[in-house]
């Protein structure tokens, strides 16, 4: 249905977006995860036509669209991450604003207001202004206003940034509930690796620009098959325990969390004996052990080396 | 572009502090500008400011007193005790002696300037904008105006005084000379039962000699002109207001939310001009509407001089959609938009600073009053100032094409500094 082809961008000097191929079938709903500065908003601000590409193209059902926008225009809702909304005017004088603006009917623009704001569940403060909503509020109002043309795809760029969990679990069903109910394509992005895990059937991961890998969350996840998480719960840390857990020749990678350190390692050996060891020439008492299944989380990391939130 | 207005509208009507600025913020400030600085004026002009009038006397008083006086000693009608008492009456009040040394008296020479010069050097002067006027004594002026009041002869001889262009300064000499004039005619009037002599030429010069009864024009104060002037600059900040709007627009991304609809990039432009329009048309009549309530400065005006004054304001109006159309495709070119308000508020203050809306224009610099008339605020005022004391509609038609020219530049210039897709910084 949409796709890009090797679509890069460039400020000057600096390459923000390269390469980047994606694609994105009907009714599918597919995440783009990535850190802050991954090149993600970009992405997506050429798919909407905001920027155009420095090279590359985006195809609509396999015509290009970088020329003419217009018909990708028609079919595409975008949440910006920002509340692209007026502040001095009411929910529902911006749906009516952007509703005509989106070129709803006029027989029908009545009509598609009460029904997104049904949908994001603020018909009773319609007549307020946004600057009086809340966060949570104010996420729906700008996903309410994206939707008026009933658009067959939907791309959401980060729209849980900031906000409590109730109105970020309304925000998922919303979501969830188009792309099954109404076959709406998707396009979500977010480094909340959870919502993505909830939401999507593919996902691809960007760093620095570049689509590191992609893939159905099994077929991610399977890059880290032959690895393990051994979440190691301690009463205190020392550099020098760390240090020989490292030194272990089959860990890959350990990280401090709150209470303790997570290791990955090859799943060749069994290091419990090593780490039972260890503790005891340091001191420690190793107060729980917990194996844990990879998660997307788990496979960025890999990749970069980094985490999502850095 | 229907629905890109009202929106603009609708944002401008939800700010309150805009709107009380825009409005009542100028009249509160013509209504204290117009207290303090008519104080100002007449009580610090004749400390501070020098008024300069030209005295060009081609009359020749001892040829025409010779002469009168042997016309009326010949005379047989007149008894020969009223001759005496006459020519005794005219040598000890001969008009121009009595002119010349009332304004050269001490009361007027601590703020006006008369220097006595040819005909030549006083025009030379007074282009020059070393003079503000000149007063001409024509060639047989005593003579006929002599032979008119006591003999009854002949046909009332006029001063002429002659200014480059019509001020507040012009006018108070004008109004200085006009008073003494009929002081004297009462004078002359109760010894010899004659008639008033006319003192009602005001010729304003070059480029064809306007001339034009002072009977006809009305006085301009500056009541009336900080009506005007505030009028025209506050729709200045009108413009940048609307334009400025666009930053919010950027920062909040709700350009970017248009920018990916269909609806024609220009829409967005056009929207700002014609709200521009509206409330900058809307404000100045406003300014003028209150300031007349407040301060009475339109008192006793026709029906016609309203409509001209409207015109006047559509017209500015429009040359002020404009440049705010202009500031709004700057705006979303600027890669820091929060430096917009400082950029437009030196380019206000360059505007009214040159287009005489902060101080009367007549204190500036003749060459800077030239360059003031080619800003749309300075036009605007000038065109106003003149309507208001001639109300002459011959007066509009240029400034108005002027004007409508400045608009149509504007909107070009803003169509082509419209960032086109991607260029939006």
């Amino acid at each position: 249905m949409i796709e890009t082809v090797r679509l890069s961008k460039a400020f000057k000097e600096k390459v923000v977006v390269e390469d980047v191929n994606l694609y994105l079938d009907q009714g599918e709903s597919v995440g783009l995860l990535g850190p802050n500065g991954a090149g993600k908003s970009t992405t997506i601000s050429m798919i909407s036509s905001l920027l155009k590409p420095t090279s590359g193209d985006v195809k609509l059902d396999g015509q290009s669209v970088i020329r003419d926008p217009s018909k990708i225009r028609k079919v595409l809702g975008v949440v910006p991450q920002e509340i692209a909304l007026y502040q001095e005017l009411s929910a529902y004088e911006n749906l009516k604003f952007f509703g005509r603006i989106y070129r709803v009917p006029k027989d029908q623009l009545e009509s598609r207001i009460q029904e997104t704001l049904q949908m994001v569940g603020l018909q009773d403060r319609q007549k307020d202004p946004i600057k009086t909503f809340s966060g949570g509020m104010k996420r729906r109002i700008n996903i309410a206003t994206a939707l008026l043309h009933s658009p067959k795809i939907l791309i959401l760029d980060e729209p849980t940034v900031g906000i409590d969990p109730q109105s970020r679990n309304y925000i998922l069903e919303m979501v969830r509930q188009l792309n099954v109910q109404k076959g709406t394509t998707v396009l979500y992005t977010s480094h909340y690796m959870e919502e993505v895990e909830q939401l999507c059937h593919r996902v691809y991961i960007m760093d620095h620009g570049r689509v590191i890998a992609s893939g159905s969350q099994s077929e991610l996840l399977s890059i880290l098959s032959n690895e393990d998480t051994i979440k190691v719960q301690v009463n205190q840390l020392t550099d020098a325990f760390i240090t020989a857990i490292r030194n272990i020749d089959v860990v890959r990678r350990v990280e401090e969390t709150g209470d303790g350190i997570k290791i990955i390692v090859q799943k060749s050996r069994n290091i419990i004996s090593d780490l039972v060891k260890l503790a005891e020439q340091e001191n420690i008492q190793i107060l729980n052990f917990q194996m844990e299944n990879p998660s997307l989380e788990d496979v960025f990391l890999h990749l970069t080396g980094r985490t999502l939130r850095n | 572009m229907l629905t890109f207005l009202k929106k603009d509208l609708l944002l401008f009507w939800r700010d309150r502090k805009e709107v009380s600025i825009v409005i009542i913020l100028p009249l509160i400030l013509v209504v204290i500008l117009s207290f303090s600085m008519s104080g100002l004026f007449n009580n610090g002009l004749g400390e501070n400011d020098d008024l300069s009038l030209g005295l060009v006397i081609e009359d020749n008083q001892d040829e025409a007193m010779a002469e009168f006086e042997s016309t009326v000693k010949q005379s047989p009608s007149i008894p020969e005790e009223e001759k005496r008492a006459l020519l005794s009456h005219v040598q000890e009040a001969s008009p121009v002696a009595m002119l010349t040394d009332f304004l050269k008296s001490p009361d007027l020479e601590s703020w006006m300037t008369v220097q006595t010069m040819s005909r030549s050097a006083a025009e030379e002067s007074i282009d020059n904008g070393d003079l503000n006027a000149m007063l001409v004594i024509p060639e047989n002026y005593t003579a006929q105006l002599l032979k008119n009041i006591y003999l009854d002869d002949g046909t009332e001889p006029s001063l002429s005084f002659v200014a480059k262009e019509t001020a507040v300064e012009v006018d108070m000499i004008h109004d200085v000379i006009q008073g003494f004039l009929d002081t004297m005619n009462l004078q002359y009037a109760l010894f010899a039962s004659g008639s008033e002599m006319d003192f009602a030429q005001v010729k304003l010069p070059e480029g064809g000699m306007e001339t034009i009864e002072d009977k006809q024009s009305f006085t301009f104060t500056l009541d009336q002109y900080f009506a005007f002037s505030m009028g025209a600059l506050f729709v200045l900040f009108m413009a940048s207001t609307v334009a400025s709007r666009t930053v919010v627009e950027k920062r909040e991304h709700t350009f970017h939310r248009i920018a990916i609809t269909n609806t024609p990039a220009l829409h967005f432009l056009f929207g700002k001009t014609f709200a521009t329009f509206i409330l900058a048309c809307l404000q100045i009549l406003l300014i003028f509407i209150g300031s007349h309530v407040i301060l009475g400065v339109f008192e006793d005006r026709s029906l016609t001089f309203w409509g001209g004054l409207f015109f006047v304001a559509a017209i500015y109006s429009f040359a002020m959609a404009g440049l705010s159309a202009i500031m709004t495709s700057i705006t979303l070119r600027l890669k820091n938009p929060e430096a917009v308000d400082g950029i437009f508020l030196i380019i206000i203050m360059v505007f009214g600073m040159i287009g005489g809306n902060f101080v009367p224009i007549y204190v500036l610099p003749n060459w800077l009053q030239q360059i003031g008339e080619w800003t749309p605020n300075g036009l605007t005022l000038a065109v106003l100032m003149e309507w208001f004391q001639f109300e002459d509609i011959s007066l509009l038609w240029m400034p108005a094409s002027v004007l409508l020219v400045i608009t149509l530049i504007a909107i070009t210039i803003s169509i082509i500094l419209y960032p086109k897709r991607g260029e939006t910084s």
